[in-house]
C-alpha cells in the first residue's frame, strides 16, 4: 500500500515536472502528451474511391490506331460567335454555297428523328401555346376597371379575371396617380425594414443583370 | 510678308528659319496667315551653356526659337533611330520626321508645327480604318462602328501607338531640346485635327442637361469619332486651368494636362503617317497604317451592349423572315445545387442561332439571345476581302462588290 503510494506521488511529481517543463521553456521541443488513434481506416478513402474510370471518350476504340497518337478531346466550351450561324449568311456569301450538300441533308432528315432539345419550360410550347383572345373591348373595360378601383380590381385579379399575365395588364393600364404614389411609398417602406445583406443582394442583382447585357459575364 | 526658302548655303547664317517641309500659306486649316514667330528676348535658354557646353554647336542659335531649327534634325541620334525603329524609307527627311514631333502648343507657326501634316495623317488614317471595318464587318451598327474607329485611330489609341515607338517628350519645348523628343507644353490648347462635322447649338447644354444624342444626327453632325464638335473656346478654361496647377504637387499632370499630352502624341502619330504619305504616296501610307494601326488587336464582341436581348432577336427574325426564335434548354447541371449552370440554345425553326450558359434560365436564355446577335453583327465575308482602295493599283482585279447590309435592327 505504501509502495503504492510512493509510486503514484512519484508518477505525479515527474508529471508535474514534465508539463512545468514544457510550459515554461521555450526552447526545447514540445512533446506530445497524447498520442494519435486511428479509429478508421483512410485508405478506403483516399486509393480506392478516387480510383475512377476514364471518361469513355479517353478509351481509344477499336477503330483508333494502334500506335502512337494524339487524342483531341476539347473541353466543352461556348461556341464562337464568329462562326456565322447558317443562317445569317448573306444570299451571295459563298461559304451558302460551298454548304448547300449540308443544307439538303439537314433539310432531308424527317422531323421526327431530327429531334429537337425541350423548350425552357415557362415558354409556350405547341401544346400550350400563346392565345391572343382579348379583343379592343375587353382592354377597354380592363382601363376602366383599373381606374375605377385600383384596389380591388388589381393587377393579378385582373390578369386572373381576363385570364392573361400581369405583364399584359401592366401594359395595357395604368392605375391612377395617387394610387401609385400610395403603392410607391408602401414599397418604400418595405424597403426601409430591410437590412444591410438583402439590401446588398438586391443592388448585386441589378448590378449582375447590367454586367450581363454589358457582356461581362 | 513672303516667304522663300533659303538657299544652302546662307542656311546657317539667315534670321530667318529654313522650313523643313513646304507647306502653303492658304492651307485649309491654316486660315488665316500667322505671323513669324520671332526670337523670344526675355528669357534665354543659353545662360547655362557655359557650364554645360551642348554637344550640337548650332543649339545655342536654335535656342532663340520656339522649336529647334530643322537642319539640327540630321545630327539628332533619336531622331535616326526612330526613323529606323519604324522601318521609315531613307526618303522621309529626318526634318520632316522632326517637324512631325512639333505640336502647336509648342510652336504656334504652322509652317513649323505638325498641324498640317497631322491633319493629312487624320484623314488617311481614318479612311483606311473606316474601309476596313466597313468591308470586313459590314453589319457592323453604327454606335459600335463609332466605337471601333475610335479603338483603332481614336486619340487613345494613338497615344499608346506613340508611347510603343518610343517617342519621349521633352520636359519644356524649345529650340535647344533634341530634336527627336516630343514637344507641347501643356498650357496651352492643342490643336485637334477636326475633318469633318459642324459645332451643334445645342453643344454647350448637352453636358450641362444630360441631352441625349440621337445616332442619325450624330451621322449628321459629329466628328469622324461621334463625338461633339467643340468651339475652340470650349477648351480655353480646361488649358486655363491646367496652368493654374503646381507641376511640383501633381507630378503626373491634371486630367486636363493629361489629356493635352495625348492629343499631342495622338497628332505625333497622324503626322508621322502624314509625312509618309507626303513623301513616299498612297500605298507606303497603306502599308504604314496596316503595319501599326490596323495590326493591332481589338475584340469587337465586347464593344457590345444590349437592353433587351431576346425583343431585338425576334425582331430580327422578323425583319429577315425567319421562324421565330425560340429558346431550348440543351444541358444543365445542379438545378437544386448553390450553384447551377443551364445552357440554352435560341433556335429558329431547326437552326441553332446561338448559345449561352448561365446560372438561371433567363439568365442564359439572355445570353443565348446577345451571342446570337452579336454573331448577327459581327458577320464578316472573310478575313482576306478586298477594300476599295485596292483596285488604286496597276493592272488591280476585277472589283467584287462588298457586302452591303441593310442595316442595323430597331
Amino acid at each position: 500500500m505504501e509502495v503504492q503510494l510512493q509510486l503514484s506521488v512519484r508518477r505525479s511529481a515527474a508529471a508535474a515536472s514534465r508539463t512545468c517543463q514544457s510550459c515554461t521553456s521555450l526552447i526545447l521541443p514540445r512533446t506530445a502528451t497524447h498520442q494519435q488513434i486511428r479509429h478508421q481506416a483512410t485508405s478506403s478513402r483516399h486509393k480506392r474511391a478516387l480510383r475512377v474510370p476514364p471518361h469513355p471518350s479517353f478509351i481509344a476504340s477499336d477503330s483508333a490506331p494502334k500506335t502512337d497518337h494524339i487524342i483531341f478531346n476539347p473541353p466543352s466550351s461556348e461556341p464562337s460567335i464568329f462562326s456565322t450561324p447558317f443562317k445569317f449568311l448573306p444570299k451571295n456569301d459563298p461559304r451558302r454555297r460551298a454548304n448547300l450538300p449540308a443544307l439538303f441533308s439537314s433539310l432531308s432528315v424527317a422531323p421526327a428523328t431530327n429531334k429537337l432539345p425541350p423548350l425552357l419550360p415557362f415558354l409556350p410550347t405547341e401544346a400550350q401555346p400563346k392565345v391572343h383572345h382579348l379583343k379592343p373591348e375587353d382592354i377597354t373595360e380592363m382601363r376602366r376597371l383599373r381606374a375605377e378601383d385600383p384596389v380591388a380590381n388589381s393587377v393579378i385579379a385582373l390578369s386572373n379575371k381576363f385570364g392573361c399575365s400581369k405583364t399584359f395588364v401592366m401594359m395595357c393600364c395604368h392605375a391612377p396617380k395617387e394610387h401609385q404614389e400610395q403603392h410607391r411609398e408602401r414599397l418604400a417602406a418595405v424597403r426601409e425594414r430591410w437590412g444591410p445583406k438583402r439590401t446588398k443582394a438586391r443592388e448585386d442583382r441589378v448590378r449582375r443583370k447590367d454586367m450581363l447585357l454589358r457582356g461581362e459575364l | 510678308m513672303k516667304r522663300i526658302r533659303p538657299a544652302p548655303q546662307e542656311l546657317c547664317l539667315s534670321q530667318r528659319r529654313p522650313q523643313s517641309t513646304f507647306a502653303q500659306p492658304s492651307d485649309p486649316i491654316a486660315g488665316e496667315e500667322v505671323p513669324e514667330s520671332q526670337p523670344t528676348e526675355p528669357v534665354d535658354p543659353t545662360e547655362d551653356m557655359s557650364r554645360f557646353p551642348p554637344l550640337d554647336p548650332t543649339t545655342k542659335k536654335s535656342a532663340r526659337y520656339p522649336s529647334p531649327l530643322p537642319e539640327r534634325a540630321l545630327k539628332s541620334a533619336k531622331l535616326a533611330a526612330l526613323r529606323a525603329r519604324l522601318a521609315l524609307s531613307e526618303k522621309i527627311p529626318l526634318q520632316t520626321l522632326a517637324r512631325a514631333l512639333v505640336d502647336s502648343t509648342a510652336d504656334k507657326n504652322k509652317q513649323f508645327n505638325n498641324t498640317n501634316l497631322a491633319f493629312l495623317g487624320h484623314t488617311l488614317i481614318n479612311y483606311h480604318v473606316s474601309e476596313y471595318l466597313m468591308v470586313r464587318y459590314p453589319r457592323l451598327p453604327m454606335a459600335i462602328m463609332y466605337s471601333a474607329v475610335a479603338a483603332y485611330a481614336g486619340p487613345d489609341a494613338l497615344h499608346t501607338v506613340a508611347r510603343q515607338w518610343g517617342i519621349e517628350a521633352a520636359a519644356v519645348p524649345g529650340g535647344e531640346v533634341d530634336p527627336g523628343l516630343l514637344q507641347f507644353s501643356t498650357d496651352k490648347t492643342p490643336t485637334v485635327p477636326t475633318t469633318f462635322g459642324s459645332r451643334r447649338a445645342e453643344a454647350d447644354y448637352l453636358d450641362k442637361f444630360n441631352w441625349r444624342r440621337g445616332i442619325n444626327s450624330r451621322v449628321v453632325l459629329d466628328d469622324d469619332f461621334g463625338n461633339v464638335v467643340q468651339s475652340p473656346s470650349h477648351s480655353d478654361d480646361a488649358a486655363a486651368r491646367s496652368a493654374d496647377n503646381n507641376a511640383a504637387l501633381r507630378p503626373y499632370g491634371t486630367p486636363e494636362t493629361r489629356k493635352i499630352a495625348e492629343t499631342a502624341y495622338a497628332n505625333a502619330v497622324r503626322a508621322v503617317a502624314g509625312a509618309v504619305y507626303a513623301h513616299r504616296g498612297r500605298e507606303a501610307v497603306k502599308a504604314f497604317v496596316k503595319a501599326h494601326i490596323l495590326s493591332r488587336q481589338l475584340d469587337l464582341s465586347r464593344l457590345f451592349a444590349f437592353k433587351m436581348p431576346t425583343r431585338e432577336l425576334s425582331n430580327l427574325c422578323a425583319r429577315e423572315e425567319f421562324e421565330k426564335p425560340v429558346a431550348r434548354l440543351l444541358s444543365e447541371t445542379g438545378r437544386r445545387s448553390r450553384t447551377p449552370v443551364f445552357v440554352v440554345g435560341i433556335y429558329s425553326g431547326s437552326d441553332k442561332l446561338g448559345e449561352g450558359a448561365g446560372p438561371n434560365l433567363d439568365a442564359a436564355r439572355w445570353k443565348a439571345a446577345m451571342n446570337a446577335l452579336k454573331a448577327w453583327y459581327l458577320y464578316s465575308p472573310g478575313e482576306d476581302v478586298r477594300v476599295p482602295s485596292d483596285m488604286l493599283v496597276e493592272d488591280a482585279r476585277p472589283w467584287e462588290p462588298a457586302h452591303i447590309d441593310i442595316g442595323e435592327v430597331i
